[in-house]
């Protein structure tokens, strides 16, 4: 697109978001329904402190009822889907009924009914599926499925063998592998997907013989093979743009995601490794030995409340620093006057351009106990022994804690720097105009202008700037790899001072001894923290926005 | 060339909410009809369904014959043009009238000689190698124009395609577009919300409220005969007057008593309310701003004059009776002698009048005409 | 005179906070810079290999940079490891991506709202997890260890449909009518979008391709992971990490600055170039949310 018209489309964007900031600023508070209530022409009577505080409270009076949203959204959800399922039965069931013959031999061979109406393309490929599956149920899926509730019941079986020869007695041993507990896992769940799979299909095929069946009856013409092969570049393109892309996922994503779910409910740990020893079935008590204080042994419960305590303070600190310092140099750079404004932009960026682990692994190793700093500090004898960046654990690390911060600013500015720059060209220039003729200062037309024009377009992004910082992996692991080790929780799987939830996740099933069923454990745990956060953020927001205005 | 049926056609979008109702109307062969209503009532919508832009809810739409509601935009055989002109920005002008040529494979002559022609036509020849963001408002229409003309299709649609120019240009591209049709000689939908546009360009003009087909006639009938006090108030400028009052029939004749000052209703009209038997009753009365006029006849309804609008040919004056309604009138500049006029200024006393041939009588309560 | 003053006060404060202004972005600037300043210098250091209390080298040479390349040195092997997949990733997810966003962008078919909000769930867990499973899925087909080049590919590629939000963004700004109008025009669904949108959609083309290009410079959890201590596997990242641990890091200190420096160069350099497209889609994609 040429310059001149993205400039058009800029602009226009920023009209329709500069209206719906405009609107968002006058519209009443809502979801404030358990504390009093003010009307428009009440508020404006409050003073300004009361005004705060009853913005203040209105935010967090807000608060349980996003959450109760959340629960009765969840609960709404599964009542229709319940719902939807009773109506399909139905359905079925009176389509059958009312059904012709081909309808009929389509419940028990796919497909039969569309072949049988000249819609052979159609029916081939039903019929294709449903051989498909049968074979693959009888062959292996079966066996897959019976599997699953056990997940196998003998590991590896050592045979041991006394061999006489030349008159020397040895024993040899010999290993035979029986059942795998992994394999049997993931298979099922291949198996329990295919059958969802083949079920909807079905489905599908008795739904195609009834409209079928309706278009027959009104006189008109079935489409033929050729008009549904034409339909994938048309009117059914988007199944065609979108069949690779949904694969993927589902191959890729939601199945991982499903089977590691179901991890969580094992002992797949380095004594259980589903080959050598089995794993099995183990309920809840994943979860119990992550969540309960237990003071013998291994204390997982302590090390994840610290551990999460932690990650929410440098997500805090990561997402805010970042963006108010990114905005403060957007606006530096781009204020009148200031001259070379490509090149401070251009330096800036190097910390993109260059990938991170360049970056944060000599950073790291610039602040190691012999490193650059060190080294040269104590040439120049400013200091005797090194300072302990990275090993120093004194005051729960909290050297560490701000240096890794600190450094993140040094990562993280030039991205909220870019954003803010184009979203400070995006302020209507008439709100400045009209703010400085009312006689608004510097500060005033920062603080009352810019700084909410800023919030109000930026909520959703600092939603998950803050989620992502919480899952910033790249950032801990190759600047402190979670060091300095935490002596008091040196049980639970090396946990250093500066890890987070996710890099702890890595040690679980990256160390010599991975336990994976706690670390699918701390995955769901992080899941649930992240979707309580976005989800009563984002109701809480005032800019949740509806995609279509801008368009 | 073709004509377009619409039967029982409905708009129901994802949230229920229902855009159009019930839509019937036949679209003779080379008709110029033109939708107007103010924004929101769904004659946009009914537009798009014709094109296949969006999916029809219910009801049947046929082009020439054929029921169209199953095949795609392009199966249609129609042109349209949009209202911000859709050109395509990374082609040239040429390409851009040339696109719809390329996708049916014609020889390279053919488009050339049809691109050429259309871009004569349109005055738009020597632009044809500049993209569309070198182009002003009015040579942007022109060649959205020119993309719809080269396709020789069955029926030209056109959504509102003046709205964004200037009111200048809008004057000169209106008389182009009805040059245009002359050319064309096909059949026409026209969508606007504009009623100058309406009344000017349309053979029968639509006129749509809130989903609703509120009348359907040509220029004249829905002036001269306005169904209800929607569309009395939608078409001409500036608006009917509307006042409300009572009509008395006494003696065979008809009278009405705006203001306190009693007027015969004379001439069609009276004859048309003794035919339709209207019996004494509460009206709502229109009068046409222009068919009020000056007197100084003391017996005529008396006002105080608010504002003097100065059009050129014709003064606006907004006055406001003893009760405090406001009327507008109109008066041609020419029929006051130059003294009277130097008088209209604000405050000033003045006594209008009408005539009962140009009176217009609604039921107040259904908002219907009487002498429907 | 009073009022003089207020005029000279306008003006001569100004200046004097453009000018604090400049000198806090030299100050900026320079800090931004040193690590990559002293990366460059250490990685001319001949003298020693290990970390040093000084940035200047006491002697000058490229003996670090010959070293990467020298006989049975790995890096080389890392280095295209990483471009393959690099290229792969740039091609097939750009596809992915835009086949996604423009569908998401553009038909309104019956799931859509659900398919997206599906994904944003999906996004909330932690894409880790996965590993352990896909490391055993990919080792069962051969694709671990020093073949790990397509099994990386394999899994940058194939969830990358999630990554829509930025592209779909930009699609949304193409105003919706010239998909309108070439379909009345003649156009079928398909022509449309590669005879009119994605011409225009050229910046977020590169954008994608950029992006994409980048990351697996950069991977390093994925590719540790798959490689499984085996250095054919590697790619850059997992390569000069290793060359940092306790054992080695005496003797390979410099010669993963340079090792570094010659990944930095062309990716930096490419990012440069491209500088305006990555801007624009970053911008959009905030601001969209």
């Amino acid at each position: 697109m040429t310059p001149a018209i993205l400039l058009k489309i800029k602009g226009k964007m920023g009209g329709q978001t500069a209206r719906k900031f405009r609107q968002g600023l006058s519209s009443p508070q809502k979801g404030v329904e358990s504390m009093k209530k003010y009307s428009d022409l009440e508020f404006l009577r409050l003073s300004k402190w009361q005004k705060f505080v009853y913005k203040f409270l209105s935010f967090f009076v807000a608060i349980p009822k996003a959450i109760l949203n959340f629960f009765v959204g969840i609960g709404k959800g599964i009542a229709k889907f319940f719902a939807g399922i009773g109506r399909e039965l139905a359905d079925v069931v009176t389509t059958f009924v009312k059904g012709d013959w081909k309808t009929k031999v389509s419940y028990v061979i796919m497909g039969f009914g569309s072949i049988a109406r000249g819609q052979v393309l159609r029916g081939l490929m039903f019929l294709l599926f449903e051989v498909v599956f049968i074979v693959y149920m009888i062959t292996t899926g079966g066996y897959w499925l019976s599997m699953l509730p056990s997940l196998g019941h003998q590991g590896r079986e050592t045979i041991v063998e006394t061999v006489t020869k030349f008159g020397r007695t040895t024993e040899i041993e010999t290993f035979q592998y029986h059942d795998n507990s992994f394999k049997i896992l993931l298979y099922g769940v291949l198996t329990i997907f295919f059958i969802v799979a083949f079920i909807y299909t079905w489905r599908v095929n008795i739904k195609q013989n009834k409209t079928a069946e309706k278009i027959l009856k009104s006189g008109k013409k079935l489409k033929s093979g050729k008009d549904d092969l034409r339909s994938l570049v048309d009117d059914n393109f988007h199944r065609t743009l979108l069949a690779l892309p949904l694969t993927g996922i589902l191959v890729f994503t939601v199945m991982p995601l499903f089977f590691m779910i179901l991890v969580a409910f094992t002992n797949y740990d380095y004594q259980h490794d589903g080959l050598i020893n089995l794993f099995s079935w183990n309920g809840l008590n994943g979860f119990k030995q992550m969540l309960t204080w237990s003071s013998g042994g291994v204390n997982y419960s302590a090390a994840f409340g610290e551990i999460l305590t932690w990650t929410l303070i440098w997500a805090f600190f990561a997402t805010f620093t970042n963006y108010f310092l990114g905005m403060f140099v957007a606006m530096m750079i781009n204020k009148k006057g200031i001259r070379l404004k490509k090149l401070w932009r251009t330096i800036l960026i190097l910390t993109i351009a260059i990938p991170q682990f360049i970056s944060l692994l000599y950073v790291s190793k610039m602040f190691s106990d012999n490193g650059l700093i060190n080294l040269a500090l104590l040439d120049m004898g400013w200091i005797t022994k090194p300072i302990g960046f990275w090993s120093d654990p004194a005051n729960g690390a909290i050297l560490s804690k701000i240096m890794v911060i600190i450094i993140n600013i040094w990562i993280g500015i030039p991205y909220l720097m870019l954003v803010a720059t184009g979203i400070l060209m995006n302020i209507p220039a008439d709100l400045y105009e009209s703010a400085k003729i009312d006689g608004a200062s510097g500060w005033k037309q920062f603080s009352k202008i810019t700084l909410p024009y800023m919030l109000f377009i930026t909520g959703p992004y600092l939603l998950t700037q803050f989620t992502g910082n919480m899952n910033n992996f790249n950032v801990i692991y190759l600047l402190t790899g979670g060091a300095p080790t935490n002596a008091k929780l040196s049980g639970a799987s090396a946990v250093g001072h500066t890890d987070l939830l996710i890099t702890w996740l890595f040690k679980m099933i990256n160390g010599t001894e991975p336990k994976y069923y706690l670390a699918s454990v701390v995955g769901i745990l992080v899941f649930i923290v992240v979707a309580v956060i976005s989800l009563v953020v984002y109701g809480i927001l005032p800019s949740v926005k509806n995609e279509e205005d801008f368009q | 060339m073709a004509s377009v049926k619409l039967t029982g056609v409905k708009k129901i979008y994802d949230n229920n909410v229902v855009a159009v109702h019930d839509f019937d109307l036949e679209i003779k062969d080379k008709e110029f009809v033109v939708f107007v209503g103010p924004s929101g009532c769904g004659k946009s919508t009914t537009l798009r369904m014709i094109a296949g832009l969006e999916d029809i809810s219910d009801g049947t739409i046929e082009i020439d014959g054929e029921v169209v509601n199953d095949l795609q935009p392009k199966d249609r055989n129609i042109a349209m043009v949009f209202q911000n002109y859709a050109l395509y920005p990374h082609m040239t002008v040429y390409d851009n009238i040339a696109f719809s040529l390329r996708l049916q494979k014609r020889p390279e002559d053919e488009i050339y000689d049809k691109v050429t022609n259309a871009a004569e036509i349109l005055g738009i020849t020597e632009y044809l190698m500049r993209k569309p963001r070198a182009l002003s408002g009015g040579q942007r229409q022109r060649v959205a124009i020119g993309r719809a003309m080269v396709r020789n299709s069955k029926v030209f649609l056109m959504d509102e395609p003046l709205s964004n120019l200037d009111a200048k240009l809008r004057n000169q591209m209106r008389a182009e577009i009805i040059l245009l049709r002359q050319k064309l000689n096909t059949t026409f939908v026209y969508v606007t919300h504009d009623q100058t546009e309406a009344m000017t360009l349309g053979d029968r003009i639509v006129i749509m409220k809130d989903g609703y087909i509120q009348q359907v006639g040509t220029p004249t009938e829905v002036f001269e005969m306005p169904k209800n006090l929607f569309v009395a108030g939608f078409i001409g400028a500036p608006q009917m007057n509307i006042i409300k009052t009572q009509l008395t029939k006494e003696g065979g004749k008809y009278y009405v008593k705006p203001f306190g000052v009693k007027l015969e209703v004379d001439g069609q009209k009276g004859e048309d309310l003794a035919k339709k038997g209207v019996a004494t009753r509460d009206i709502a009365l229109g009068v046409r701003p222009e068919h009020i006029t000056l007197t100084h006849d003391k017996n005529a309804i008396p006002c105080t004059l608010e504002v003097n609008e100065m059009m050129g040919s014709e003064l606006h004056l907004h006055v406001f009776t003893e009760d405090g309604t406001r009327l507008i009138v109109r008066v041609p500049t020419i029929t006051l002698d130059p003294k009277d006029r130097e008088e209209l200024v604000a405050g000033k006393k003045v006594y209008v009048t009408f005539s009962g041939k140009v009176m217009h009588f609604f039921d107040p309560e259904t908002t219907e005409n009487l002498l429907n | 005179m009073n009022n003089e003053k207020r005029h000279m006060g306008m003006r001569t404060l100004n200046a004097v906070s453009n000018t604090t202004i400049h000198i806090l972005l030299v100050i900026i600037s320079i800090i931004w810079i040193i690590p990559f300043f002293c990366i460059v210098m250490q990685s001319f250091r001949v003298e020693s290999t290990h970390m040093v209390s000084y940035v200047i080298p006491h002697t000058w040479g490229l003996d670090n940079y010959k070293n990467l390349f020298a006989e049975g040195s790995f890096y080389p092997k890392w280095y295209l490891n990483t471009f393959i997949i690099a290229i792969f990733v740039a091609v097939l997810q750009t596809l992915i991506v835009l086949c996604m966003s423009y569908t998401l962008s553009r038909f309104r078919f019956k799931i859509r709202t659900k398919l997206m909000r599906f994904m944003l769930i999906l996004g909330m867990f932690p894409g880790m997890l996965t590993l352990i499973i896909l490391y055993n899925v990919l080792k069962d087909l051969g694709l671990t260890e020093a073949n790990s080049v397509p099994g990386l590919i394999l899994v940058y590629v194939a969830s990358s449909g999630m990554g829509y939000y930025v592209s779909k963004g930009f699609f949304d700004t193409i105003p919706k009518s010239l998909d309108e109008a070439a379909r009345v025009d003649g156009a079928t669904r398909a022509q449309v979008l590669y005879k009119i949108i994605m011409p225009l959609a050229k910046p977020i083309v590169i954008y994608t391709i950029l992006t994409a290009f980048m990351a697996p410079w950069g991977d390093y959890v994925f590719a540790q992971y798959v490689a499984h201590l085996v250095p054919d596997g590697y790619n850059v990242a997992v390569g000069l990490n290793s060359w940092l641990s306790l054992d080695q890091i005496a003797n390979n200190y410099t010669k993963f600055c340079a090792g570094g420096v010659l990944v930095a160069l062309p990716v930096g350099i490419l990012f440069m170039c491209l500088q305006k497209y990555y801007v624009e889609g970053v911008t959009g994609g905030a601001v969209k949310g």
